[in-house]
Formats: structure tokens, sequence, C-alpha cells
């Protein structure tokens, strides 16, 4: 095998593991913390990259800005979602079950709804430097992968910072892990929710858009977003921000290598083979489970 | 349920089993088809996901499975139509035995894992068979039709889906009144107790659903050999799955009734939403009926009703 391929697919996996990630959290907090499975958070990160898309086509408006506007109105579109779709159903006996289904229902509309925008074919971001590569030495990043991987790297971290350092993002972990005992130290569960479940579908905005700047989408792309969702919340283990940032990590190295080596379309199957096998072998995930 | 119901529910039966018999339309005989095959998915799925309460994501592979060996064995041993038609029966068989090979690990995982795994296998099934050749690959296997008149071959294959029918709801009548069927829902209620009051779990549920594959497998050959092409498209799609979860959860999971009338109401709706509106539309529709059901009706529609009549 050549050193250079190897070496090459890798960098790139890396690229591509650190939007997983940055998809991933949001999706692990909401599981964690709120005991949702949010089937449409994928189908919300491709909203994003929709409308990165509309706006770079129409206005000329670079998807790093894009990324920074679609956050806050992501965040407010999902408050109210929160509080029209989701609380209703906290109190269901078993609220995993009914996330399902419902969120699956909250997909199939928004998937729809971007199929009647946008059509159903596929797309692809192109920003005015999507044609630009960093060479060093034999290796070529192309610039729209370096864009991706930056704003992953940023969203990330600035997650991170905000679960570890602020009052809100230290409840937020609270609930997590003692939902009784931070009630009773008077954290409002509801609105901390409704911040954790905004925040993750912001942040799936985001991700969103960084994934389309490496790869094309189209509007049932989500589905495909969502299993490699699952696989990287299930490897990092649920709720746990850093395992899921690692576990990205790791598929997106694991995805690039077997894209450089094996047939295309045995890629997904390779994945959700290793998806299947950690479910049922460890499906607590590789990392120890400890707080964040 | 009282004393007359099993006398209604054969003279239902004979009715249904006579309604060729009027000389209906070939579109009434092909929407009952897809009627009775989707009151079979949901009533099977039931087995496992309702008594049992372990949300099965990927039933449609069974579905699925039971397709391809159909098809595969028709055009392997050139068959002829009514052999075709019982060679659904060992398909059928072949689904079953996945279902142990798949269910003897899946079954020890949980709650949410349970559904996602058995989602993910959906999806490896579906791949697969798209990227093996010998299974006809992303084009697909086309299978000879029965050299009849449109009509009566419509009116036999009617007939079969409903003899199938009849059969996994007498099974599913059965599994809710037997040890069995307590058992499940023993397991469902609390897994740990079911356990230690020394209900064989491990057992239950892989016979549960080993069942619960064997007749949709069935169903699936019989859908095969109807359309006369299969394509991994057809009867792997994870709608599909997800359709069956709803119908159940929607008429009600755990219950014999439920799953039937949720099938009922919503290929009705189905049918009538792609009839009658743009097929986007149709979907938007539809997912939002998802959301009505879980909050509005999460324990189905049969408890909704009774409920409201006090």
């Amino acid at each position: 095998m050549d050193a250079v391929l190897i070496f090459q697919s890798l960098i790139s996996g890396i690229m591509m593991g650190m939007v997983y990630a940055l998809l991933g959290v949001g999706f692990s907090l909401t599981w964690g913390v709120m005991h949702v499975i949010h089937i449409s958070h994928g189908a919300f990160g491709l909203l994003g990259a929709y409308a990165a898309y509309s706006l770079l086509q129409y206005f000329g408006v670079d998807p790093i800005a894009s990324a920074a506007m679609s956050v806050p109105l992501l965040f407010l579109m999902a408050c109210g979602l929160y509080q029209l779709l989701i609380r209703p159903i906290t109190r269901a006996k078993n609220i995993i079950m009914a996330s399902m289904i419902l969120t699956f229902g909250l997909a199939i509309i928004l998937e729809n709804i971007m199929a009647l925008i946008w059509k159903a074919d596929p797309r692809v971001l192109t920003p005015a430097y999507s044609s630009g590569a960093l060479i060093v030495g034999p290796f070529y990043f192309q610039y729209p992968h370096l864009v991706g991987f930056g704003l992953s790297l940023v969203g990330i971290t600035a997650l991170y910072l905000f679960l570890k350092k602020t009052y809100t993002g230290m409840a937020v972990r609270a609930a997590w892990q003692q939902p009784e005992a931070a009630r009773l130290y008077g954290v409002n569960l509801f609105q901390i929710s409704m911040i954790t479940f905004a925040l993750a579908v912001s942040t799936a905005g985001a991700g969103g858009i960084c994934l389309a700047l490496l790869n094309s989408f189209e509007p049932h792309s989500h589905n495909l977003w969502l299993i490699y969702l699952f696989l990287v919340v299930i490897v990092g283990g649920v709720g746990n921000v850093i395992g899921t940032a690692l576990a990205g990590l790791i598929i997106g190295v694991i995805t690039g290598l077997s894209m450089a080596f094996l047939p295309f379309q045995w890629v997904n199957l390779v994945t959700f083979g290793l998806l299947m096998v950690f479910l049922i072998f460890r499906p607590h995930g590789i990392f120890k489970q400890e707080g964040l | 349920m009282n004393k007359y119901y099993p006398a209604a529910l054969a003279i239902l039966i004979i009715l249904l089993a006579a309604f060729p018999a009027i000389g209906p339309e070939v579109y009434y005989l092909s929407f009952m088809f897809s009627v009775f095959m989707y009151v079979i998915l949901a009533s099977s799925w039931n087995f496992i996901g309702g008594y049992a309460g372990y949300l099965s994501f990927g039933h449609a592979a069974f579905f699925g499975i039971g397709a391809f060996a159909t098809a595969k064995m028709a055009t392997v041993f050139q068959l002829p139509p009514l052999l075709t038609m019982l060679a659904s029966i060992p398909a059928g068989g072949i689904a079953a035995l996945i279902a142990l090979i798949v269910g003897y690990p899946c079954l020890k995982i949980r709650g949410p894992y349970f559904s996602v795994v058995t989602l993910c296998f959906a999806f490896v099934v579906d791949l697969a068979v798209k990227n093996i050749e010998y299974l006809g690959g992303a084009e697909g296997l086309w299978m000879k039709f029965m050299d009849l008149p449109e009509k009566t071959a419509r009116t036999i294959m009617y007939e079969a889906m409903l003899l199938l029918m009849v059969i996994t709801l007498a099974a599913s009548w059965f599994l809710g009144r037997s040890r069995f069927g307590t058992g499940l829902t023993a397991i469902r209620s609390d897994e740990e107790v079911a356990e230690t009051m020394a209900v064989p779990t491990a057992m239950l549920k892989i016979k549960a659903f080993v069942l619960s594959a064997f007749f949709p497998g069935v169903a699936g050959g019989l859908f095969a050999y109807y359309l006369g092409y299969i394509h991994a498209d057809a009867v792997f799609s994870i709608n599909i799955s997800i359709l069956i979860v709803l119908m159940a959860m929607f008429g009600g999971g755990g219950t014999w009734l439920g799953p039937i009338i949720g099938a009922v109401i919503l290929t009705v709706v189905n049918e009538g939403l792609s009839t009658f509106a743009q097929a986007e539309i149709a979907r938007i529709i539809y997912g939002g009926l998802f959301i009505v059901v879980t909050i509005f009706m999460p324990n189905g529609i049969i408890d909704f009703f009774r409920k409201r009549g006090g």
C-alpha cells in the first residue's frame, strides 16, 4: 500500500470525523440529558445545509457566515418546537420510544418540505474557494474540507466550554447525571431540556453546513446521516461530549480508510456492520462512563 | 368480549372470502390485498414489539427476505404458479431462521439499543441484497406471472393473502391468551422481575422474534409474486419498517385488536392521500400523523376511545 495514500485518507478521515463529531454531540446530549432520541437531528442539519446553499446561490453569503447566522435562528426555532412537540411527551411512560416515533414524523415532514422547496436533485456547496487546495509536500487539502473541519472544531470547543464553564452548562450536566438532585437544587428541568434541545438543533445546523462542504446532499440524505449519528453516539457513549468527539474522529478515520481501499458501495455496509457489532458487544461505548 | 364475538368474526371472514364473487374491480382486490398484507405485518410485529415491548425497527427486513427468497426459488427451480405461492412458506422459514441467528445476540440488548440494532440490521440486509449480483443486485428480480386472466389471478392472490391473514391473527389470538403471551407481557412490564419469577425470558423472546419473522416472510413471498418484479427498494425500505411500528402503536400495541385497526386505518389513509394529494404533501400529512398520534394517543386509538367512552 502506498504510504502517501494511507496518510492522505487518514487526514481526510480526521476532517470528516470532526464534522461527524459536531453533528453527533447534539444528538448525544438530547439523548443523554432529555432521554429523547432525536431522529430528525440529521434533517435539521440538512436544513442548515440547504439554507446555506440558497444564501450562497442568491446572495453570495459565505458558508461560514451562514453557519454563524443559522445557529441563533435554529436555536429560537428549536425552542418553539420543544414547547410545541417535545414537552407534551416528556410525561409519556416511555419517552424514548415516543420521542423516536414523534421525531421520525418530524423528519418526514422536514424532508418533504425540503424536497418541495429545493427539489430532489443532489446539491453541493460551492463557495468561491471550493476549487482551491492547500498543498503540503505530497499531500493536498481542499479548502472547503479545511473550512468544514475548522468550523466543526470551533463548534465543539464552544459547546464544551459552555458545558464546562457556564452556570447553565453545569445545570445541563447536572440534569444529565442526577435529574432529581438537580431539581432539588433549583434547576428548572424543563428550561434545561429546552436549552439542550435548542443547542443540539443549532449545532446540527452548523454541522450540516460543514458536512455539506465535504459531501453532496439531497433531501433524503439525512437517513444516512442518522446512521452515522447513531454510530458516533453509541461508540462514544450516550451523553458524553468528549467521547462523542473522539468517536467521531475514529469513525471518520475508519470511513476515510475504507473509502480509499473498498469499492464505494461497501463503505456503508462496513459502517452499519460496525454499528451492529458495537451495539451487541459494547452498547455503552468504548469509553468509561464519566461526567461529560 | 361477549360470546357473539367469535361468530361475528367468522361471518366477517366468510364475507371477506366471498368478496371477489360479487365481481369487484381489480383495483379493490389490490387494495384489500395490501390491507391484508399490512394487517399481517403489524400483527406479527406485535408478537415481539407489542407483547414483549421490544420495538423492532427492522421488521421490513423479514418481509424483504421472504420476498427475495421466493423470487429466487421461483427462478432457480422454474416453479409453476401454484408451487411459487407455496414456496413463500419455506421463504418464511428462511426469514425465521435469519431471525433466530440475528435475534440471539440482538435480543440481549434492550430499549432503544434494540431498536437501533434492528434498524441497522434492516439497512445491512438492504445494502447486501443491492450489492449481491446473485440476488438481482441493483436491477432486481423478475418472475413469471400465472397464465390466467388478470382478474382470476388477482382473486387467487387475494384469497391466499386473506388465508395468511386469518392464520396470523389466529396465532396472535392464541398468543395473547397463552402462558407464552403472559410471559411476554411480563417481560414488557419488568424483565428483571419476570426473570426472578422464573419466566424463561431469553427463550420466550427468541421464540416470539422468530415467530414474528415467519409471517412477514410468507407475506413477502406472496407480495413478490403479486408484483411479478421485486426490487430491494420496494421491500426493504426503512419507511415500511417504521410504518409497521406506527400501525401497531397507532391501534394499540400489546393488544390483539390494536394492530388490526391501526393497519386498516393507516392503509386507507395512505391510499386516500396518495390518490388525492401530491406525493410530498401526502408525506408531510403522513409525518404529521406520527406527531399527532404520539402526543394525543400515546397508548393507541383503542385506549383513546375506551377512555373517552368512560
